[in-house]
């Protein structure tokens, strides 16, 4: 069986907000760099975390 | 992309770094709520009961036409309607943006951070991502016509997952197996509260394939028939099943490949023999398992890896979707490199994929500090990954040395903070947002807020709003821009 897709749009496209530069242009998906990141300043970060904020953490159930 | 509308609802946590707190989360969050719309004015509160748990002034529509409100306690944005990956990832970092800056504005920066995950580890509570697509009314949503969809978000979370050390108890609820019905803690579902890591946030908290609540029996499909639009063309499929995505990529990479294959569905080109046996436990068994194969059973008997569910539905789209747009190329590009390089070392996918970006981090700082996967810290670690306090987050710390793709940048967020798509149904919600703000300046605006609350002078619905005085403005087509309309109807109410 064959579904139809979407209602033909009844206006025509609009440029909708400034595009994101190109990867040429420095933005737009790249593969990220190869080889290592700098652990150093990972670890800086990881290491200055409260060891205890999961259990601070106290959150209701949403939705 | 093509014929897609596309919006995504995200739940914050609230982190209190305070032994002793003299404010709960809900107090911090009414702060922010508080500081967005009174002081920054980035919108306009709803003056109007919208049901039983929104009562007037408990959230509102935004000049970029998306919402924030409290929901059971939690901050939540709602982005516009996009008619775009690019869009939708920009208004999705604009609503995290929005929370964080009033957050530092208020100078609550050292007391709270904002977080942008799925799970309490602690209490086992869960709040939601919530994903919308547009499809058309013709769309197939029978059990038999969304046996693919099932197959293919059972299995997406490969990619998709943001990944928790851990895993949820038993969840209250029952589970369908062939004709019985039995509770979930029966079948030891969500047990596995040593499991050092797994790849998704939500998969233990969904004990079902297809059901209409959010709150409980969350189900792979939502079936709540709630289109927020004219209900004789259209369908909102609503998934809650996802993780919040911190990596841009994997926010793209959700959407995108999961518009594909609703189209596929559409269109009658989906692969229909994939139908897995079991949805819900393969959804938990993807997550969990350690070794990472990814095995599941099929209706038909056969065992097969996600990865190559994937790759069939990836086969079909390349057959039917190719060269339609250029992001439908970029996805199908992405689609398969990802699932390429999930075929080796996970470590290939940190800076796309959030679960093996974090499964990353973890593991550098367990080898570091040779630490077992019980040590509590590691908690906390995950936590902080989802920190939205670009100077802490440990997302924002791989972004930082430039080990995570862009699909965007900082000042085409900085513009969707404040502005909608300008092709879809946001365009004229925002015109109306920016005119009542301009109408109800300062005191005045308080003032009708407080005590105008029996005849509001607007009412702010997602297809629908009226203005006091004024005929209602219904708005049924998410495509429709209304802008013209909008303004004209605008001036005539100022008139």
């Amino acid at each position: 069986m064959k579904h139809s897709t979407m209602p033909e749009r009844r206006e025509g496209p609009v440029d909708p907000m400034p595009k994101s530069p190109r990867p040429e242009e420095g933005g737009g998906p790249r593969r990220p760099e190869t080889g290592s990141p700098d652990k150093d300043s990972l670890m800086k970060r990881m290491r200055k975390v409260d060891p205890k904020q999961a259990e601070r953490y106290r959150q209701r159930t949403g939705e | 992309m093509l014929n897609r509308i596309f919006g995504l609802e995200t739940e914050y946590g609230l982190l209190i770094h305070e032994d002793h707190p003299d404010h709960s989360p809900t107090w911090f969050a009414h702060k922010i709520r508080d500081h967005l719309f009174h002081v920054q004015r980035r919108g306009v509160l709803d003056l109007h009961h919208r049901g039983h748990d929104e009562p007037p002034g408990n959230g509102g529509f935004l000049t970029n036409a998306g919402r924030i409100y409290l929901d059971m306690g939690h901050l939540e944005y709602a982005s516009p309607e996009c008619h775009s990956l690019t869009d939708i990832v920009a208004s999705d970092r604009a609503g995290d943006r929005l929370l964080q800056q009033a957050i530092e504005d208020l100078g609550f920066s050292d007391r709270v951070s904002l977080i942008k995950n799925n799970i309490d580890h602690e209490t086992d509570a869960t709040f939601g991502s919530h994903e919308n697509y547009l499809v058309s009314r013709r769309f197939p949503f029978s059990r038999r016509g969304m046996a693919p969809l099932v197959a293919f978000l059972v299995t997406r979370q490969i990619f998709t997952g943001s990944g928790r050390v851990g895993s949820a108890g038993p969840q209250d609820a029952w589970i369908q197996m062939d004709r019985l019905i039995i509770p979930r803690v029966a079948m030891g579902a969500g047990a596995g509260a040593s499991l050092p890591f797994q790849i998704s946030q939500r998969a233990d908290y969904i004990v079902n394939d297809f059901f209409e609540w959010v709150q409980h029996n969350r189900a792979i499909v939502n079936t709540r028939d709630e289109p927020l639009a004219d209900p004789n063309q259209y369908r909102r499929i609503h998934l809650l099943l996802g993780d919040s995505n911190m990596t841009e990529f994997a926010t793209a990479l959700k959407l995108g490949t999961t518009g594909l294959v609703l189209q596929l569905i559409e269109e009658g080109h989906a692969p229909h023999d994939l139908e897995i046996s079991e949805p819900v436990e393969a959804l938990q068994e993807i997550s969990q398992d350690q070794e990472r194969q990814w095995l599941v059973q099929l209706h038909s008997q056969k065992t097969i890896s996600a990865l190559d569910i994937q790759e069939q539905f990836l086969d079909s789209a390349v057959q039917h979707c190719k060269g339609q747009d250029e992001e439908t190329d970029w996805v199908l590009t992405q689609w398969e490199a990802v699932l390429r390089d999930l075929r080796g070392d996970y470590q290939k996918l940190v800076g796309r994929v959030d679960w093996a970006s974090k499964l990353w981090l973890l593991e550098c700082y367990r080898d570091a500090e040779n630490l077992d996967w019980h040590a509590p810290m590691l908690k906390s670690l995950d936590l902080e990954y989802h920190n939205l306090n670009q100077t802490k987050g440990l997302y924002y710390g791989l972004l930082e040395e430039g080990r995570v793709p862009r699909l965007t940048t900082d000042t085409f967020i900085q513009l969707a903070m404040d502005q909608a798509p300008k092709n879809t149904r946001a365009h004229g919600r925002s015109e109306l947002v920016k005119h009542l703000i301009g109408s109800w300046s300062g005191a005045g605006f308080d003032q009708a807020a407080n005590s105008e609350r029996l005849f509001p002078p607007y009412v702010i619905n997602w297809s629908i709003f009226q203005v006091r005085d004024r005929a209602p403005f219904p708005m049924p087509d998410p495509f429709k821009t209304y802008v013209e309309d909008v303004r004209t109807h605008l001036q005539s109410v100022t008139a």
